[in-house]
């Protein structure tokens, strides 16, 4: 309905935007990493070698979590976030206010999440639905899944792990029993079920040196697997997932050089290495 | 002698034994009470987890706004001055999965208000399918289901949010419930919601010389009609380039009339009707939102709203006539570009549009033919300053100090729809003001006056 102040708009307009391209170059030199303790070592072992042939290159990694690294991500304290689980709705939609992105998904390895139990236990395989059952309590005791007569003790990870949402959402699905001893960190959960002889609990496939596998069916009919590479490769270990790197934009610079090398035969020779599984 | 030693050497054995035993009993004794100890230890260990993780469940956040505000409208008397905008905090208990309360207070120096205060309740039922633990109820005193409305103002890029949104949804929340379907499988949002109506306020006529908002009848409803909202938007994905978010709302509201008789906006048409009769609220809303990954995070966001909103009638005149309830034909709408600049700092820019009476122009305001002389039957009224467009350009710059602190500098050009200048060449809308010094202006709407606001705003969240 009436004309507006032009010159005045289009010289703000151009300010702002010499202001916006002045800044956007501005170049990242140190990376930090955070996020799922399932995934920490096989970062770290990623930041050690790329900065053994990379001396300018500074990596930090820390774990926590995935979703400790998702919320360090949405509040800018870490610049590349591991998560053994997918970024959720909500916290896409903070990541949207905050930066105006939706975030970036680098898929950079695989996983099968294993179930860990002390190597006297006479269980050597289950079913997802047997799985639900024990961690959600309806079963407590080894006798009803072919087991001894004793109580079931139950270890698993603390709400913060990726692992810990992935397991509830894709085996559990329903809330977990309330003994459930949750533990920070995968290593302290195979720690624990070795010492227990009724122990079970779950974790990533690169701490199960040492310790009892358990074999999974998807159902009665099904063939059991164990998490291995072939297994996982070929999509028949019931319970496998992606491990994720997410960023807040697409990376440029130190940090794509970097995660271009993770996806590199080098990078994923490392992920074998470690104890995980190649995505490529 | 050497059945001396003999006995000797037995005492001794029996000494021995005797000393053996009693180290055993000691050490069985010791670890008997160890054991006590731990399993007291462990029990009252349980009591304590079992009490924090009942403290877990309770979550505490807000934030506080503090500013410093310079108005160039002259009549805006001091035309600076400090003040703490927001000042919220909000308690989140999540009482078991899927079950969810929060109350949200505001504070001021004066006292405090009532900002969110309900319950939600997801979905347990449904357990296989598309729809599957993709429901929730929401109940108690909420945001209403609009983008704008429900984008947190400790997010939002702007220090207020945009005139169409404010005149539509006064106070944001209202009393009521809200159903929302968001199945994990399809990125789609659907809302429906039921609400009293009032809440915020609603306009009523108080005088003849036009209206004024002197009715805020929050917490209780005034009349037995319910206002429907429904929201849906979609989500699209563009690839690496970013995402798509579109949808659209609309609003079913009725006010109960009080009068005989009600008034359009083009100050001509008047419809007859019964006291108790439902004076219709209507609009129809389009949005969108546009995230794309360029040289940092950047977005586009707009909406646009159209319809009939309306004002009750019903207090009297000097000579006793009712006055009419009144109807608006309204527009409007905003656009937002945002950029973010590296991880600290952040442009916003929002260009806002509402004209709250599309039937008549800023030209037309306070002319004879618009008087309302149509309605002298039941009381005449006239356009006004209530019927002009005005159009806000806003630029921001925000600072993020880290995650708790935000610095914004925002400034906002303020536009009016311009009115008819008389024969004498004075506009005929003005508004006169008294300087600090007791010397007086006036405001002629017939041009675009300085209404100008620069803010300063300071903002700390956790």
């Amino acid at each position: 309905m009436k004309k507006f102040q032009t010159k005045k708009i289009a010289a703000s307009i151009v300010i702002i935007a010499v202001a916006i391209i002045s800044f956007a170059f501005i170049n990242q030199e140190r990376i930090t990493v955070k996020g799922s303790d399932t995934m920490v070592i096989l970062a770290q072992k990623w930041a050690e070698v790329y900065m053994k042939k990379n001396p300018n290159a500074s990596i930090q990694v820390t774990g926590g979590g995935s979703g400790t690294g998702i919320s360090a991500l949405i509040n800018g304290s870490t610049d590349i976030c591991n998560a053994s689980r997918k970024m959720k709705q909500t916290e896409i939609d903070k990541l949207k206010a905050r930066y105006n992105t939706l975030g970036v998904e680098v898929p950079c390895a695989k996983d099968g999440i294993t179930i860990y139990l002390h190597p006297t236990n006479k269980v050597k395989e289950l079913t997802l639905k047997q799985l639900s059952d024990i961690f959600s309590g309806r079963i407590k005791n080894w006798k009803d899944v072919g087991g001894a007569n004793a109580e079931i003790r139950l270890y698993g990870r603390e709400n913060s792990s990726g692992t810990y949402v992935f397991f509830k959402d894709y085996v559990v699905k329903a809330d977990y029993a309330p003994n459930c001893q949750t533990l920070p960190g995968t290593a302290a959960v195979v720690n624990a079920v070795k010492k227990d002889v009724n122990a079970i609990g779950y974790g990533g496939a690169a701490y199960s040196a040492g310790i009892e596998i358990c074999k999974i069916k998807k159902d009665d009919k099904s063939p059991a697997y164990e998490a291995n590479a072939e297994t996982i490769k070929k999509n028949q270990y019931p319970i496998t997932r992606y491990l994720y790197m997410y960023l807040r934009n697409r990376p440029t610079g130190a940090m794509k050089a970097y995660i271009d090398w993770i996806l590199s035969p080098e990078g994923q020779s490392l992920v074998t290495e470690m104890g995980y599984f190649p995505v490529r | 002698m050497k059945k001396i030693y003999l006995v000797i050497l037995v005492l001794s054995f029996i000494t021995i034994n005797v000393k053996a035993q009693s180290v055993e009993d000691s050490l069985r004794d010791q670890i008997t009470e160890m054991k006590d100890r731990i399993n007291g230890i462990d029990e009252r260990l349980m009591t304590s987890e079992s009490d924090l993780s009942k403290l877990t469940k309770i979550k505490l956040s807000g934030y506080i706004q503090t500013q410093f505000d310079n108005f160039e409208n002259k009549a805006v008397q001091p035309n600076n001055y400090f003040s703490l905008r927001r000042v919220r905090l909000k308690a989140t208990y999540e009482a078991a999965d899927g079950i969810k309360f929060v109350v949200q207070p505001d504070f001021s120096p004066s006292g405090f208000s009532l900002k969110d205060a309900y319950v939600v309740l997801n979905d347990h039922f449904i357990k296989s399918g598309m729809f599957k633990n993709s429901l929730s109820l929401t109940a108690g005193k909420f945001n209403r289901l609009n983008y704008e409305v429900e984008y947190s103002s400790s997010q939002r890029e702007l220090p207020e949010r945009s005139t169409v949104i404010r005149a539509l949804y006064p106070g944001e929340r209202a009393l009521g419930f809200k159903l929302e379907v968001n199945p994990q499988s399809i990125p789609i949002k659907l809302q429906l919601g039921m609400f009293n109506g009032n809440d915020g306020g609603f306009t009523q006529f108080s005088d003849t010389t036009g209206k004024s908002a002197n009715n805020n009848i929050e917490n209780k409803d005034f009349d037995n009609f319910k206002d429907i909202m429904a929201r849906a938007t979609y989500s699209l994905k563009l690839g690496d380039f970013g995402g798509l978010d579109f949808g659209a709302h609309a609003y079913f509201g009725s006010l109960k009339s009080s009068t005989n008789a009600t008034l359009h906006s083009d100050y001509t048409t008047v419809d007859s009707s019964k006291v108790g009769d439902a004076v219709k609220r209507n609009w129809f809303g389009a949005e969108f939102q546009l995230f794309a990954d360029v040289l940092g995070g950047m977005s586009l966001k707009g909406e646009y709203i159209t319809g009939k909103n309306a004002m009750l009638g019903g207090s009297k005149f000097a000579n006793g006539s009712l006055l009419p309830n009144f109807q608006n034909n309204f527009a409007g709408y905003y656009v937002y570009l945002i950029k973010n600049i590296g991880s600290k700092n952040q442009f916003a820019f929002r260009y806002d549009y509402y004209d709250p009476n599309t039937d008549i122009t800023g030209s037309d305001v306070k002319v004879v033919k618009y008087n309302g002389d149509a309605s002298k039957k039941i009381g005449k009224l006239t356009s006004s300053k209530a019927d002009l467009a005005y159009t806000t350009l806003t630029f921001a710059w925000h600072y993020y100090f880290d995650d708790n602190i935000r610095i914004s500098l925002a400034y906002a050009i303020v536009q009016n729809e311009k009115v008819a200048k008389n024969t004498a060449g004075v506009g005929n809308l003005t508004e006169s003001y008294t300087n600090p010094d007791g010397t007086t202006g006036v405001n002629d709407y017939s041009d675009v006056f300085k209404q100008n606001q620069l803010t300063i705003r300071l903002q700390a969240k956790f």
